[in-house]
């Protein structure tokens, strides 16, 4: 038992290290090395974070939906720990994503926001994160509040599809195209270090995703591990 | 019927309100359950009808686990408590023709009359339970458990808002529950109930059992148990 | 079978009580009404856009209707600790959501049939052979509203703060049945046609086959824990 702590100790620490490294590496890359957009000029340096970013916040919410899931089929609290970590995580990266989003759109749209599919999406996923978040929080016996926010995340993350599709129908029939094409990836023209630049990010993004979520994780375990002293303390 | 309870326990969050029961129950046994505000007679209760699951430990009816077995178990379960489990907007027939349907007893209207006599609620059977006295909704609710036919009974304090009528009533019915090998589990504050129809008496003190012995006579042991629970100044009459 | 037998129980039980006390159906019925008063003083909306609007609006003031309904659902359960008659006895617990589901519905219906054509009258629209086709289409959008939504009312049921807590967690989720909900409505007040707004509708029957079956399997964990 102690042995595999330490493990996932140190394996949480070289998490955070790498972290660290790729992040350097990747603003080197993204603010130096490569070179700015033809169209969009120096602005455009913000999607090397944005991308990841949205990648990052869905891939929160998958992990919040496998952690209920589990906690649902098995009822053993590290699952519902999982969850709720990577909740919160999510709320965290889904945020810097719309903000990251907005302060793309300025100097681009003019606006600070729009309703364009991707950042209504985004806006969407968050509410359910902040919903997952609120439940748990207002529900005073705490198993329950564990299955009834699993109930939410399983059922969040089997409506994203069909969110997605009526948003993108709602946005393509309804709206004319916009003249600047803002969901567009800069794939022509592209400098091979642009490219290196998103991947290292990309990595970065996904190194301090797993630190932050094994740290929050860790710190669930130890906040039931005073639970239960203080639970079968008092039994005796 | 047996009913079987081992290391039965019971948090809320941090509050233990049950720690490690170990008790047995036997067909034709009338246990009361007795204890100060708090001890944890309501939470057995909710635990034995199957209402809350368990932190740890396992009941068992005739060996088959109450909480992880199927919903059938739970027909021959019923939980007495008065003023609560009727529908105030229906009236007295229709709340106990509602209850039959959802244990898949089928009784006639005429059986349904006939237990509402019994019960002396006849002259009531169209009105609704919102009508009733406290009393009568208690009646009511042995109405229910006549025609559910439980093999547990399980009952929350049943004393306070009967009459006297009410009692006999009461009591007719655990004696014929019990003949028939049924088991009663009974929490009261009620002594000289207890003393007249329990066979075992349980007692219970911030979730802990700190007694657990059969009727006998003279009853000395459950005297002095008893007595610090009495109000101060009042002498214990056996 | 049993499932069903118990669940028309359930409903009739649920039918009977609003029958004699009508709480939750007149409380809707004005709090809906009104909601078109007050959406008239707060949108000027000129007569040539009204039938534009008019989905909008209309689905918005169901949504808020409905959510006031949500918040009623279980009340008759909360009284006398009858939630706890029903969970002791050996009924399926997926027969309280199946009865509980068509009993919103059918409250929601009954307000629909008749704030659609109040609704109409007021803005002075015309179009009323239109009404059916939209009718359905409100339809179909009720029920996902209501299979979600009675899932969503038990699981704050014992939650503080749950009149917040319940359009916040649920709202989101309903985001594709109000777009497909509206946009149908909308397609078919602007062609005439029903089968423009076919891809909209196949959207919502998706939804509601989805969540009415993860609300079937799901509910007994959700009223128990």
């Amino acid at each position: 038992m102690a042995g595999t702590m330490q493990k996932r100790g140190r394996g949480r620490r070289v998490t955070g290290i790498l972290a660290l490294a790729f992040i350097l590496v990747g603003l080197y890359f993204a603010l130096i090395e490569a070179p700015p957009d033809a169209y969009q000029g120096e602005v455009q340096r913000i999607m090397y974070v944005h991308i990841p970013s949205i990648l990052t916040a869905y891939l929160s919410f998958f992990i919040v939906f496998i952690g209920s899931c589990l906690f649902l089929w098995k009822r053993e609290k590290r699952d519902d720990i999982l969850a709720r970590s990577a909740a919160e995580i999510g709320v965290l990266f889904t945020s810097l994503t719309i903000i990251e989003g907005s302060i793309w759109g300025k100097p681009t749209w003019g606006v600070w926001w729009t309703w364009d599919a991707r950042l209504t999406l985004t806006a969407i996923l968050l509410l359910i994160f902040v919903g997952y978040l609120m439940l748990r929080s207002l529900i005073e016996d705490e198993n329950r509040g564990a299955v009834c926010s699993a109930v939410v995340g399983v059922i969040g993350f089997l409506d994203i599809p069909l969110i997605h599709m009526s948003v993108y129908w709602w946005r393509t029939l309804h709206q004319p195209p916009s003249i600047l094409r803002p969901d567009k990836l800069p794939w022509e023209n592209v400098h091979p270090s642009m490219l290196i630049a998103l991947a290292v990010n990309f990595a970065a993004f996904i190194l301090l995703y797993f630190y932050l979520l094994s740290l929050r994780f860790r710190v669930g375990e130890m906040e039931e591990e005073v639970k239960t002293l203080k639970l079968y303390g008092g039994a005796s | 019927m047996r009913v079987v309870i081992r290391n039965l326990s019971k948090s809320y969050g941090l509050l233990w309100a049950l720690k490690k029961i170990d008790l047995d129950f036997q067909s034709g046994e009338c246990v009361a359950l007795l204890g100060p505000n708090g001890a944890g007679k309501t939470t057995l209760l909710k635990l034995l009808s199957a209402l809350l699951y368990p932190t740890t430990g396992e009941i068992t009816l005739d060996d088959q686990r109450l909480h992880q077995g199927s919903s059938a178990l739970r027909s021959a379960i019923g939980l007495l408590a008065p003023g609560e489990h009727f529908y105030e907007g229906l009236t007295l027939k229709e709340n106990l023709r509602f209850f039959n349907s959802l244990y898949s007893r089928v009784k006639s209207p005429q059986e349904i009359e006939q237990t509402l006599d019994t019960v002396g609620l006849r002259n009531w059977s169209n009105d609704y339970v919102s009508s009733l006295s406290s009393g009568m909704k208690c009646r009511l609710a042995i109405a229910k458990c006549l025609l559910l036919e439980p093999k547990l009974l399980l009952l929350d304090e049943p004393y306070g808002v009967l009459d006297g009528n009410g009692v006999d009533l009461l009591e007719a019915y655990l004696m014929r529950l019990r003949q028939h090998g049924g088991i009663v589990v009974m929490a009261t504050h009620h002594v000289s109930r207890i003393l007249t129809i329990c066979s075992r008496a349980i007692i219970l003190r911030r979730g802990s059992l700190i007694f657990d012995e059969p009727r006998q006579e003279p009853w000395e042991s459950f005297q002095r148990t008893f007595a610090e629970f009495l109000p101060r100044g009042e002498k214990w009459n056996s | 079978m049993e499932l069903l037998k118990q669940t028309l129980w359930v409903l009739w039980k649920d039918l009977l009580l609003e029958l004699r006390r009508r709480e939750s159906i007149l409380a809707m019925f004005f709090f809906g009404t009104l909601l078109l008063f007050v959406f008239h003083f707060a949108f000027e909306i000129p007569a040539e856009k009204a039938a534009e609007m008019a989905p909008g609006l209309l689905w918005l003031a169901f949504l808020f209707t409905g959510t006031l309904g949500l918040t009623q659902l279980f009340q008759a359960e909360r009284e006398n600790h009858c939630l706890d008659a029903l969970l002791l006895s050996p009924m399926d617990r997926a027969s309280l959501y199946l009865a509980k589901v068509f009993f919103n519905l059918f409250l929601m219906l009954l307000i629909e049939l008749v704030v659609f054509p109040l609704f109409w009258v007021l803005f002075n629209l015309a179009f009323w052979n239109l009404l059916p086709s939209l009718f359905l289409v409100a339809f179909l959008g009720t029920i996902g509203f209501c299979v979600l939504g009675t899932l969503f009312s038990a699981v704050t049921l014992k939650a503080r703060a749950r009149e917040l807590l319940l359009p916040l967690i649920l709202f989101p989720l309903m985001i594709p049945v109000i777009l497909a909900t509206v946009r149908g409505m909308e397609i078919i007040l602007r062609t005439g046609k029903f089968e423009e707004a076919f891809s909209w509708l196949r959207l919502l029957i998706g939804f509601d086959v989805i969540f009415f079956t993860v609300g079937f399997l799901i509910f007994e964990w959700v009223i128990e824990a």
